[in-house]
């Protein structure tokens, strides 16, 4: 009698959890494998503008991995698996092509280093970095961001550059990382993108660097190979380059892609 | 054992103690006074209050109220405010337990109070062998307490807390962690460390026997008060109440008093039969009794004891040379007799036989 | 009979599976890569800069957890007071903050910008971007774990050694230099064990909040993340290297806490 009745609640539970994760997961869309979201690895400093587009895309929202580009990269060559990787530059794609792990790379927009200080800050111009004293934080030279760093200090000359490497406290693995130190008041100046200080809404300021500093920092997206949904990766990549992907980029402070 | 009369503890008290603490279930209120050289036994029940007056005496335990001095020295005076550190009392304890330090070696725990005073490794090591010595455990200079028995536990308990030379000796339960085959050496022994004591001494006991053996005085305990106090032959012959009597150790009967005749007080056992006692006492009474003072006879003879009940045999206990025999009659009793004895009177649970004892070793307390 | 076998076969089946789950990504740390390779990967000087600031940071703040921790470990074992069990909770409650959260709320405390930024700065006491910051952020993720350690070992002892050494002349200091710390080693020790682990990979908090420069705060799981993306075989073989000490730290503290204490064992 016991038993039965052990028996009649264990298969009841059983169920419960099986229409609970039938559930579950006709939340996520609908029950097509196919129409399931996309998987992206996309930089870190690609993290609001993506999470806008990625509202209105086809097959939903798509699963983001924002990170340092060289950490998705170093993923992807470890047997990762995303349908979409995009990049703060060119350079990381263009090697995973080479590689034959991705399609090829599309270059969707741009973006411009800036010197970001906290928006009180007394810290006017690039000159002001080279007197001891400032706290910098800069990306960790495999980061995109951080390579754009040290090509624009060194387009200063090695002096100068060296005056304000010194200045350097942290390396951080990706843009986010220094944009957080400088909003909480940790560092005096640090080099992020344009996009991240209209992220950061008015609690940074950047400083412009001069024209013939400046880098060209291009971001490419690629469709990674291996996937199952080719097609909606496509279109995903396809769609950053111009109409509503270009209009959100732009907004978030991206610049058009380089003809 | 000390020079001194133990009981004269009015002039010359080396410890005077008063305390009143508010325990679990009742509270303690206590005054006591031990002279140097001797030792004051404090008998009773667990849970009397008996360990927390070491306690107190010691300085690990604060007493709502009280004093404590020692010699010329204050240790505790709550009303001035004084209240001095266990360490610079200085009180040799022996714990229940032994509480030996289980992570030093015999000799180590010897030398642990005197640290400071002897300098040099080697001059500690000395003098921690010299008085393992006196107990005889010197062979154990370099045991760890856990590979140790009993009896040597408490011989090392007892080095280390006289090691510092104490100003007083507290000893709590000494025996008890003892079996009885140990027991009875190591009281011979601690007799004999007590009588050269020359510092007051408290000793604490569940044991009236122990407590008879090892004190000058002893002091019955119950519910935190002190309940009668006197030398240990004076308790067990004339008890306050049928709580020092049953602690004693003596048999213990109920009845009602009535006068009768030749000045003898008649008693009326509940449950039957009737004794007689030269002790005055009228209506409701406990009536006590030693052991060794009931005899035991065939049915049907007559001696000259006068009180005399018909009982049946229930148990039959050898302690050494004697005989201890729990008996069923109206009320339950018990007899030690000699060993030769109850052979001859082939002693055997469910035989019949005659208690008997005398009118004057019956004692009455009013109940 | 028959209804214990078939549990008897899922305990060793869920063993086995435990035990291939939690050692086979360490296992494969060192098989990915030849052993000549991974001691070859090592002459990369940030890799070692990380490794000896990692040694450096976390004695230093393993120093900081014993010489604060124990006392009040032993306060709270021995004293009774109000709100005890509230001050327990607050002292433990590091152990279950995620480390990206303990290194914001250190920013938010200690940080520049701070609760106590200024009053720091005033004494020019400097923690972010420095090593004494990693040292902080250290000693706030692994202190929790000595102290309830401790505070378990020292509870454990037996009060009336402690009583002992006070009638026997000792002070309350040196009773627990002498009494409480010697009979508490074992469970001392392997508290301190688990907060080296826990300071040895220590990530999160470090980053956030004392950054990532070689030399001075990237310690070597900052510089295995940082290997990570250019060079796989390098932050395999500062993995392996932070395998192996954590390994032996296990292993020392094992046999040590079974060895240090003879006459604490089967009391």
């Amino acid at each position: 009698m016991r038993r039965a009745r052990a028996l009649v609640a264990g298969l009841c539970t059983l169920a419960a959890l099986a229409s609970l994760a039938a559930a579950g997961c006709g939340r996520q869309g609908p029950a097509q494998d196919a129409e399931e979201p996309l998987t992206v690895s996309a930089a870190a400093s690609l993290a609001e503008a993506f999470g806008r587009y990625g509202e209105g895309v086809e097959g939903g929202r798509p699963r983001y991995s924002f990170a340092g580009s060289d950490e998705l990269a170093a993923q992807i060559r470890q047997g990762a698996r995303p349908d979409v990787y995009a990049a703060a530059n060119t350079k990381l794609p263009e090697a995973l092509h080479r590689e034959g792990l991705v399609e090829r790379p599309v270059t969707f927009t741009t973006n411009a280093l800036v010197l970001a200080v906290p928006a009180d800050s007394a810290i006017d111009a690039l000159s002001d970095l080279e007197r001891p004293g400032a706290d910098l934080v800069v990306g960790s030279p495999s980061v995109p961001v951080g390579s754009y760093t040290r090509e624009v200090l060194w387009r200063l000359g090695p002096q100068r550059a060296e005056l304000i490497l010194a200045g350097v406290r942290s390396r951080e693995p990706d843009v986010k990382g220094v944009v957080a130190k400088l909003v909480a008041g940790a560092a005096d100046a640090g080099f992020v993108y344009r996009s991240d200080v209209v992220a950061a809404g008015g609690r940074l300021r950047a400083l412009a660097l001069p024209g013939r500093l400046r880098p060209q920092a291009a971001y490419a997206a690629a469709v990674v190979r291996g996937g199952e949904r080719h097609a909606l990766a496509r279109r995903f990549v396809g769609g950053l380059r111009s109409g509503r992907g270009a209009r959100i980029l732009r907004a978030a402070g991206f610049g058009p892609p380089p003809r | 054992m000390g020079a001194r009369d133990p009981l004269s503890e009015e002039e010359g008290a080396a410890l005077e103690l008063g305390a009143e603490l508010r325990l679990g279930a009742f509270d303690l209120e206590i005054e006591l006074a031990v002279p140097a050289g001797c030792c004051l036994a404090l008998a009773g029940p667990s849970g009397a209050g008996k360990s927390t007056v070491l306690r107190v005496v010691a300085g690990l335990l604060r007493p709502d109220r009280g004093n404590v001095r020692c010699g010329e020295a204050t240790w505790l005076d709550t009303e001035a405010g004084i209240d001095l550190p266990p360490e610079l009392r200085r009180c040799g304890y022996v714990f229940q337990d032994y509480a030996l330090f289980p992570h030093l070696r015999a000799w180590q725990n010897v030398a642990y109070g005197p640290r400071r005073e002897v300098r040099g490794r080697a001059e500690r090591r000395r003098r921690a062998e010299a008085l393992l010595e006196r107990f005889g455990v010197a062979h154990l200079a370099d045991a760890y307490p856990r590979t140790l028995s009993g009896g040597e536990r408490q011989r090392v308990a007892l080095a280390r807390a006289l090691a510092p030379r104490p100003r007083a000796l507290l000893l709590d339960e000494p025996l008890a962690a003892l079996d009885s085959r140990t027991r009875a050496a190591a009281t011979r022994e601690l007799a004999s460390v007590l009588r050269e004591a020359e510092v007051p001494t408290l000793l604490v006991t569940h044991d009236f026997a122990e407590a008879a053996t090892l004190g000058d005085t002893v002091a019955v305990m119950a519910e935190g008060k002190l309940v009668q106090r006197g030398r240990a032959a004076d308790l067990a012959a004339r008890p306050v109440s049928a709580f020092v009597a049953d602690l004693t150790g003596a048999v213990v009967l109920s009845g009602v008093a009535r006068p009768g005749a030749e000045g003898l007080t008649l008693v009326d056992l509940d449950g039957g039969g009737a004794i007689a006692s030269v002790d005055h006492a009228t209506g409701p009474v406990t009536v006590s009794v030693f052991p060794w003072e009931i005899a035991l006879e065939p049915p049907g003879g007559s001696g000259s004891a006068r009180n005399r009940l018909a009982v049946e045999v229930a148990s039959v206990t050898e302690l050494g040379s004697r005989v201890r025999v729990g008996l069923e009659g109206p009320q339950p009793l018990a007899a030690e007799v000699t060993a030769a004895s109850a052979r001859a009177l082939g002693l055997a649970p469910g035989r019949t036989v005659v208690a008997t004892w005398k009118a004057a070793a019956t004692r009455l307390t009013s109940s | 009979m028959s209804a214990v076998r078939p549990f008897r076969a899922i305990v060793t089946v869920a063993l086995a599976f435990a035990l291939c789950f939690l050692t086979l990504p360490v296992v494969a740390i060192f098989a990915g890569t030849p052993p000549g390779e991974l001691v070859a990967s090592l002459g990369d000087p940030a890799a070692l800069d990380a490794l000896s600031l990692s040694l450096q940071a976390t004695l230093a703040a393993l120093a900081v957890i014993v010489v604060v921790g124990a006392p009040a470990a032993y306060a709270l074992a021995t004293r009774s007071f109000r709100g005890r069990s509230a001050v327990i909770t607050l002292v433990e409650l590091p152990l279950v903050l995620p480390p990206a959260v303990a290194g914001i709320a250190l920013l938010a405390a200690l940080g520049p910008q701070g609760l106590l930024g200024g009053w720091l700065e005033d004494a020019g006491v400097r923690l972010v971007f420095e090593t004494a910051g990693v040292i902080v952020a250290l000693v706030f993720v692994a202190a929790p774990f000595f102290i309830s350690q401790a505070q378990a070992a020292f509870s454990a002892v037996d009060r009336t050694w402690l009583d002992a050494s006070r009638t026997l002349g000792a002070t309350e200091a040196r009773t627990f230099l002498s009494v409480m710390v010697p009979s508490a080693l074992p469970g001392l020790l392997s508290g301190l064990a688990l907060a080296w682990g826990r300071a040895l990979g220590e990530f999160g908090a470090t980053l956030i909040f004392a950054g990532s420069l070689s030399g001075v705060t990237q310690t070597a799981p900052l510089a295995i993340y940082e290997l990570f993306a250019t060079d796989l075989n390098a932050a395999l073989a500062l993995s392996a290297v932070l395998v192996a000490i954590s390994a032996a730290l296990l292993l020392s503290v094992k046999l040590v806490g079974g060895r240090v204490a003879p006459g604490l064992l089967a009391r």
